[in-house]
């Protein structure tokens, strides 16, 4: 009962907001729809570009400032060449910076600022592994402080212990009873609203998948 | 996420109907345009949009864009790209069609425009364009986690292996200066016997980045002739944490403690070459082989949103007993001993003041002393320096940044000598003052120039001087760039002829570089010529050594060469190596020289081959390092032609090997010199001669041809996956 209630609130929460910002939620909508249609780095700056015209239309807004460093955080990853993957980097670094400073309590601000962390690191890991794992394991610390049940959170953990483990000579296999108890409960976390951050599930998919 | 953003959707579609019901009231105005770069080149990818409005679209892969509008009335067009300076245009939204054709200006940006590289190589990992990194710096196979090791792999280095100091582009090794944070370090090297090699004080690990410039640096840099070494200390460590290292040769242990936006570090490390000495052949005899004990505390703590504070203070003690052979007594052995006990404090502020400026302030202090006993004589000999130092900087726009600042240079020096018969007492007190200022100007992302000057006046020598520096660089293509710098570089004359005479100027040496470097690909390739002319020089005129008339300004000299640096991180999966080449001319009449001669610290050509490799499925990281330099001159008394004699060519073929055994633990060994080659530092000879008239002598070795040494290093911290795997991959 107790959850119908809540459920109901986050509803009708959401639907205010929503009466009150018809063409913002629907702008989000409709871009966050394509998403899944995106699929290479002239895909996914033209996403971006949609967030960042939302984000300079609703200066009070953090998930555009959000999605739009995602999509950034994406395009570095699918990019070869060094140098552009950190200046993809950097867009997304500002975006996240004008986030955190809006919303410095919310734990997935902090998720992507560890995401974005793993981007950095990944451009160059023998230079930059020690000092980016270690910033990176901070903003998924600060993730987990403010939201312990936040699975994004959880599964970057996850993502990165087994990755260290690999390095290290541990068995990354180590990680995979979490890994399948992240995944089991992943749908009992709600966002607070349908625009709000919900990836990641996939990939938890793909790590229960590499454990088999 | 699907079936959620549907259930949304069906809900915005509900509330948009009302809102699209709205708008068709409306006209539609199309908005279309071609975005290029200045030459006309298609921008794909650029976001066109009103501004305050969810009416926009990206370019196509031919740079035109086109969308629809119902908005009317006055509207503002923002055309965006990552790189370039926005498009930004009032428009009146009539309901017709509108075109454009948009140049978009390239954005300035500092880190991506040309940066000064003549005579300059910066570790860092910021900037892809960087030719070595502050891992590099502790990698390289040979250095033995020394800074200056690792410094003589690159080019424009010579190798003096009964030295250890860094000789550079032709310069003595007195020329060279250590700045840490900005601050002076006045005795960077530890203290070691007559003609054995000795290493840097600091620990590489404390630095995150380094900046290695060999010529024609900066007006903010005086005092140094040849080149400047400035370390910058990592910022705020990450966790908690307790790093213990077991050496053969000692033990150290450092641990890191973190409050809120601060930190504290403490090291302790002993270290004993006894049980090593006496495993490993050693070509000299010491009666107590080298022990030291070092301690140093480093506190870091944010005073702001900007601002930073560091501060390092560190204690060293150390000595040894080594047996020579005595060349004035018929080679008879005598014990040269040493005490050192070595005092440095470090503090840094800098922080962005109200406005645009910027502040650095640097302090440092140093207490140095020296206690050697040999043959019945003791010296004491105490250094005790202090730097200060501010720099302000503003930038009137992002393309012209003006800096300026003064410095203080404080040194005593005083030296008691004491034999059998007589005692000497010498000492000098120098204070150096100094201004510069220096504007960077940016004609755009592909030129820049930087002009400054520098003032500095001694109080001991009452001298003025002025030196003009002057440098530019210009971008070929994205990848490739020329530079060059000019300037006059004035340093005082050594302590050891201060002590005796106040008559001197300071010595010049005035540098022109001029270099290109192309990096493609993970590639570097960089060449850089140059000349230095200098003047002024100390020479002694042959008089007794304690008069202060025995020493003039008359010397002079030159140095002229090539050095070529390759690094290639590509070609060789997980391998990569670098070449570095440099090739000297020299010559100088300085000192106590007769004419003009090359100088024994000065090799034509030197050679060094670094390669690294990672082995995954090994954990392992392998290294080799191989170094020549040509043969060198020395003097032999007993010939008529001075500097005449040539010393075996310098070849060492260095390993290591270092092993992540678990996650915190690391495990390394390395060797030096692994083929064994003969290296030789020419002869020491008698200060007089025997009864036949010759000057007895004997060859000058390395403490041992080879060196090898086997250690562990652990971390360990709350989360336990951190290891030191920066140390020594």
């Amino acid at each position: 009962m107790k959850k119908i209630i809540l459920s109901f609130a986050v509803v009708l929460v959401s639907l205010v907001s929503m009466a009150q910002k018809p063409e913002y939620y629907q702008a989000m909508g409709e871009t966050l729809g394509q998403f899944g249609t995106s699929k290479d780095v002239a895909d996914f700056q033209a996403l971006g570009n949609k967030f960042q015209m939302i984000a300079a239309a609703e200066k009070s807004e953090w998930l555009p400032l959000y999605y739009h460093a995602q999509c950034y955080i994406l395009m570095s990853f699918m990019e070869q060449d060094a140098a552009k993957k950190d200046s993809y980097l950097d867009v997304a670094e500002k975006s996240i910076t004008s986030m955190l400073e809006m919303v410095p309590a919310e734990s997935e601000a902090f998720v992507l600022q560890a995401f974005y962390l793993v981007g950095r690191l990944v451009v160059n890991p023998m230079e930059r592994g020690q000092e980016y794992s270690g910033l990176s394991g901070q903003a998924l610390g600060k993730a987990l402080a403010l939201d312990v049940s936040n699975p994004r959170a959880k599964m970057l953990k996850i993502q990165m212990d087994m990755g260290s483990a690999q390095f290290t000579g541990q068995d990354p296999k180590s990680f995979c009873p979490a890994a399948k108890e992240l995944l089991a409960n992943w749908d009992n976390f709600k966002p607070k609203s349908p625009i709000h951050p919900n990836w990641g599930k996939d990939q938890a998919e793909g790590i229960v998948k590499g454990c088999e | 996420m699907k079936p959620e953003v549907l259930k949304a959707m069906r809900l915005f579609i509900l509330f948009s109907l009302f809102f699209l019901f709205l708008t068709n009231a409306f006209s539609q105005t199309v908005i279309t345009g071609k975005v290029t770069e200045e030459k006309g080149e298609p921008l794909p990818g650029a976001n066109a949009y009103l501004q305050g409005t969810y009416d926009g679209a990206s370019s196509g892969e031919n740079g035109v864009f086109k969308f629809k509008t119902a908005k009317s009335g006055t509207q503002v067009l923002k055309v965006e790209f990552m790189g370039y300076e926005p498009f930004i245009q009032n428009l009146d939204l009539k309901g017709d069609t509108i075109r454009f054709n948009i140049k978009l200006k390239e954005a300035f940006n500092q880190l991506n425009a040309v940066t000064i590289t003549a005579g300059t190589f910066e570790a860092s990992d910021k900037k892809q364009a960087v030719t070595i990194t502050p891992i590099d710096m502790v990698t390289t196979a040979g250095a033995a986690g020394d800074v200056y090791g690792a410094l003589q792999s690159l080019p424009g280095t010579t190798v003096n292996g009964e030295s250890g100091r860094l000789f550079v582009k032709g310069g003595d090794s007195e020329e060279s200066q250590t700045y840490i944070d900005g601050s002076l370090v006045s005795v960077p090297y530890n203290s070691s016997a007559p003609n054995q090699a000795t290493r840097g004080r600091f620990n590489p690990f404390m630095f995150k980045g380094t900046i290695f410039s060999t010529g024609g640096y900066s007006a903010e840099y005086g005092q140094a002739l040849s080149s400047v070494l400035l370390l910058n200390t990592n910022d705020m460590p990450a966790e908690d944490q307790l790093d213990l290292s077991i050496l053969m040769v000692g033990l150290e242990i450092a641990g890191t403690k973190l409050w809120k936006n601060g930190a504290v570090t403490g090291t302790l490390s002993y270290n004993n070459l006894q049980p090593y000495m006496s495993l490993a052949p050693q070509n000299y005899d010491w009666a107590k082989a080298p022990e030291s004990v070092n301690g140093a505390v480093s506190v870091r703590q944010k005073t702001s949103k900007t601002g930073m504070f560091k501060f390092y203070s560190s204690f060293d003690k150390g000595g040894f007993k080594l047996c020579q052979q005595n060349l004035d007594a018929g080679g008879t052995p005598i014990d040269y001993q040493l005490t050192n006990g070595n005092q440095f404090l470090n503090a840094s502020w800098n922080d962005k003041l109200g406005g645009k400026w910027a502040v650095s302030n640097a302090a440092s202090f140093t207490n140095n002393a020296d206690d050697i006993l040999f043959d019945q004589t003791s010296v004491a000999k105490q250094i005790q320096g202090a730097h200060l130092k501010s720099v302000f900087s503003y930038p009137f726009s992002e393309k012209f940044i003006l800096k300026m600042g003064g410095e203080l240079f404080s040194k005593k020096f005083s030296q008691n000598v004491k034999m059998p018969n007589e005692t000497h007492n010498n000492s000098f007190i120098n204070h150096t003052f100094s201004g510069f200022t220096e504007a960077q100007i940016y004609a755009s992302t592909k030129f820049v120039t930087r002009i400054g000057g520098r003032v500095e006046y001694s109080d001991y020598l009452n001298r003025f001087t002025l030196s003009p520096r002057f440098s530019a660089a210009y971008k070929i293509t994205d990848k490739s760039q020329f530079s060059a710098a000019y300037g006059w570089f004035y340093q005082n004359p050594v302590d050891d002829y201060l002590l005796y005479t106040d008559l001197l100027k300071p010595e010049r040496a005035d540098h022109y570089t001029f270099s290109f470097q192309s990096s493609v690909n993970s590639r570097t390739i960089r060449a850089e010529l140059y000349y230095k002319d200098y003047k002024d020089l100390v020479k002694l005129t042959g008089g007794e050594f304690y008069l202060p008339t025995s020493y003039n300004n008359s010397g002079s000299g030159y140095a002229k060469g090539l050095d070529v640096f390759w690094r290639d991180k590509k070609t060789i999966k997980n391998g990569d190596y670098w070449v570095s080449y440099s090739y000297l001319d020299t010559k100088r009449d300085y000192r106590n020289f007769p004419e003009e001669a090359i100088p024994t610290f000065a090799s034509k050509h030197n050679l060094s081959v670094v390669y690294k490799h990672w082995f995954g499925n090994l954990r392992s990281m392998a290294g080799a390092n191989f170094r020549y330099s040509s043969p060198r001159v020395y003097n032999n008394p007993n010939s008529p032609v001075f500097n005449g004699e040539k010393m075996l060519a310098y070849r060492s073929l260095d390993l290591s090997w270092s092993f992540l055994y678990r996650q915190h633990i690391i495990l390394y060994a390395a060797a030096t010199n692994v083929l064994n080659f003969k290296n030789e530092f020419g002869q020491r000879y008698s200060n007089t001669p025997d009864v036949n008239g010759r000057y007895p002598g004997a060859a000058i070795q390395p403490g041992s041809n080879q060196f090898y040494v086997v250690g562990c290093f652990i971390t360990l911290t709350r989360k336990g996956n951190a290891n030191q795997l920066d140390k020594i991959e």
